[in-house]
């Protein structure tokens, strides 16, 4: 698509960017893996990690792991991993083509310099891949961080307020306007993270607006280099330090499953539903090992939340929970009550 | 040229800034992401209790008070039995056969608690500052005022609380209460027994003239016999406050009795159907000459819990 830099040459102020080095073989040669790179990236990536997700949910255990093997389908597993990963895959992808694009059009202004690797990622994604990239994100992050796709937004999109309109007055109103109705709509979410002390609530609510104003441009050329480098890296670690809870995060569901051992005598078992036939339910028990109840035992069965779904904050925007992502918000509209069973505690 | 120059670098400058900015802030969106939650969860505290991973829980009621705490064909019933489930479900003891009901007298109600033979007591208990010293109290889930109930021959003889300093009449009531308290210091004869209940079979029997006691429990006796007594219509003393006993070495069962306390009243307040309202509607409700309402819980810890995102509308 090469959006990202065809897009950045549409400023009015900045020097016009310099022509790129005629593309050689080479440079045909260097797009190409570029591409096969960020390809193979993309889709390796979940691959890797569902098949990683089985051996940590089995505890290790290599018998465990077969059983899952063999009972999750990799359409499962994969719509598991999409469920639980969409939030970290797109942040990966927007931080890629939000650094791609600024340093993209950073370096078009420096002939001869090697572009670096985002820059590339971001030349050969199709524009259509970019827009679902934040699509998904808008739907998956949760609000307290949206805010923080405005800059991300118009860095990918190089998107500067002289698009708004050619008049600077005009651009002015346009932005107040814009910004008074977006901290009019917050206010009761600012006003309880200022009385319940939570600074970075309200930095990242308030600033990264205003840094969407700016962030479209190219960067001075001595910044380039080491901010690509470290960028680069950051981006990285930041995605293995974010994979680690996903791997970690169960690909059943968690239950809790009353079993009557004997008249009279039950117990509760809580773990994972691996597979049910006539005779067995086979339960991955959530201390580690592999049950097998019979299955004229189970007299009941309830799903239980985990506690990586307790919240952090007690802080809503028009009655969404800050940590909710809108997709959750608008689930939680649909069936809003939730009902914690008796079950989910008892058991510890 | 050079302002042009100018403008140039400004806006790179600012760029890079953005950029640094809005990096700072995805790393501390980041970090924060991953920290502990700083509010404990209703999870954590219940790991905190004594009761955490017992199979079943204790609870201390009364078998005598109709409408309150009654054993009738082997089955609990009665207001604080309703409430006494409703915490026990919220802590992971859904259903009776999760609960071990202990029949508990009013004078045995502190001992029992110190002794370890109950888990918590939910037994129209008055939250006093000289049993906080003993026992923990969460609540109040009710908040009534000593009333008398005399029989219907008397109504017209004993109308004030100045009539049953009178010696001529016999005023009964349960030991350990502070209906015992409340009544000496009007300097009041009382003659003291085990239940409520053993007053109401003496003044049938003749013994006594008048019964003193909460206006809840008094409702629940006059709900057993409507031909033979009447509540008169004087209140005296402070009105008082019913919480649930707890242990006092377990303040995070206290703590946890309370946050479920509280989140019934939120949803009375909200004006929608709660614990409390449901068991009030199926025990005192009918037999209670004002509607009385849950009041405020006392000491709420902030804890979070899984509904916590669910939408307040």
């Amino acid at each position: 698509m090469t959006a990202p830099a065809a897009t950045g040459g549409n400023d009015v102020d900045a020097d016009p960017p310099p022509p790129r080095v005629a593309p050689g073989r080479g440079s045909d040669e260097r797009r190409a893996r570029a591409s096969q790179s960020f390809w193979a990236v993309v889709v390796a990536v979940p691959a890797i990690f569902s098949v990683l997700r089985l051996g940590v949910e089995a505890g290790g255990e290599l018998q465990t792991t077969l059983l899952l093997v063999a009972n999750v389908g990799p359409v499962n597993l994969l719509a598991g991993f999409l469920t639980t990963a969409a939030r970290l895959l797109s942040t990966g992808l927007v931080c890629v083509f939000a650094l791609g694009a600024v340093l993209g059009v950073s370096v078009d202004r420096l002939p001869g310099y090697r572009r670096p690797l985002f820059a590339r990622w971001a030349d050969i994604t199709p524009a259509w891949f970019v827009v679902a990239s934040f699509l998904i994100a808008l739907v998956t992050w949760p609000l307290l961080y949206l805010p923080l796709l405005l800059p991300a937004f118009a860095a990918a999109f190089q998107l500067r307020p002289e698009r708004l309109h050619d008049l600077a007055v005009a651009r002015t109103l346009i932005v107040a306007a814009l910004f008074g109705g977006y901290l009019f709509l917050l206010a009761p979410t600012l006003l309880d993270a200022w009385r319940q002390g939570e600074p970075l609530v309200l930095a990242l609510f308030v600033v990264p607006p205003v840094l969407a104003l700016a962030i479209a441009g190219p960067l001075p050329g001595a910044v380039i280099r080491p901010l690509a480098s470290v960028t680069e890296a950051a981006v990285l670690v930041m995605l293995v330090w974010a994979a680690l809870p996903v791997i970690s995060t169960p690909v059943l569901p968690l239950t809790v499953t009353t079993v009557q051992t004997a008249p009279d005598v039950t117990e509760d078992v809580r773990g994972h539903v691996v597979v049910v036939d006539d005779v067995n339910m086979v339960l991955l028990q959530e201390r580690g090992g592999v049950r097998y109840v019979p299955i004229d035992q189970v007299k009941e069965q309830v799903l239980c939340p985990s506690e990586e779904e307790l919240p952090r904050h007690r802080l809503r925007v028009r009655d969404f929970h800050v940590e909710d992502s809108l997709m959750e918000g608008l689930g939680r509209r649909v069936r809003p009550v939730h009902r914690v069973d008796a079950s989910c505690r008892a058991t510890g | 040229m050079n302002q042009f120059l100018t403008r140039s670098r400004v806006r790179s400058v600012a760029t890079t800034v953005a950029v640094a900015l809005t990096l700072t802030l995805a790393a501390a969106a980041g970090c924060d992401s991953r920290q502990e939650p700083e509010i404990p969860s209703v999870n954590d505290k219940l790991r905190e209790t004594h009761i955490y991973g017992q199979p079943t829980i204790k609870i201390g009621v009364s078998t005598t008070g109709p409408l309150m705490g009654e054993l009738r064909g082997g089955t609990y019933s009665g207001f604080d039995v309703e409430i006494a489930r409703y915490v026990a479900a919220q802590l992971g003891y859904e259903g009776d056969k999760r609960i071990e009901w202990v029949p508990v007298a009013t004078e045995d109600r502190i001992p029992a608690l110190q002794g370890g033979s109950v888990d918590m007591v939910v037994s129209t208990f008055s939250m006093t500052e000289e049993r906080a010293k003993l026992i923990s109290f969460a609540g109040p889930y009710l908040v009534t005022t000593q009333e008398a109930m005399v029989p219907l021959r008397l109504k017209d003889s004993i109308r004030s609380i100045e009539d049953l300093r009178d010696p001529r009449y016999k005023v009964c009531t349960s030991g350990g209460s502070t209906t015992e308290a409340e009544l000496g210091r009007h300097q009041i004869r009382v003659f003291v027994v085990k239940e409520v209940g053993d007053c109401i079979s003496g003044i049938l029997a003749g013994r006594y003239d008048a019964v003193s006691s909460d206006e809840t429990i008094l409702a629940g006796f006059l709900s057993k016999h409507p031909r033979d007594f009447t509540i008169i219509d004087m209140p005296f003393g402070t009105s008082e406050q019913i919480g649930v006993g707890v242990p006092i070495s377990d303040p995070a069962l206290r703590d946890l009795v309370a946050f479920f306390l509280d989140k019934s009243y939120q949803q009375g307040r909200k004006g929608q159907t709660s614990p409390w309202l449901t068991a009030y509607h199926r025990t005192l409700g009918p037999w209670m000459r004002a509607p009385k309402v849950q009041p405020p819980t006392l000491d709420v810890p902030k804890l979070v819990d899984f509904d916590d995102k669910a939408p307040r509308t």
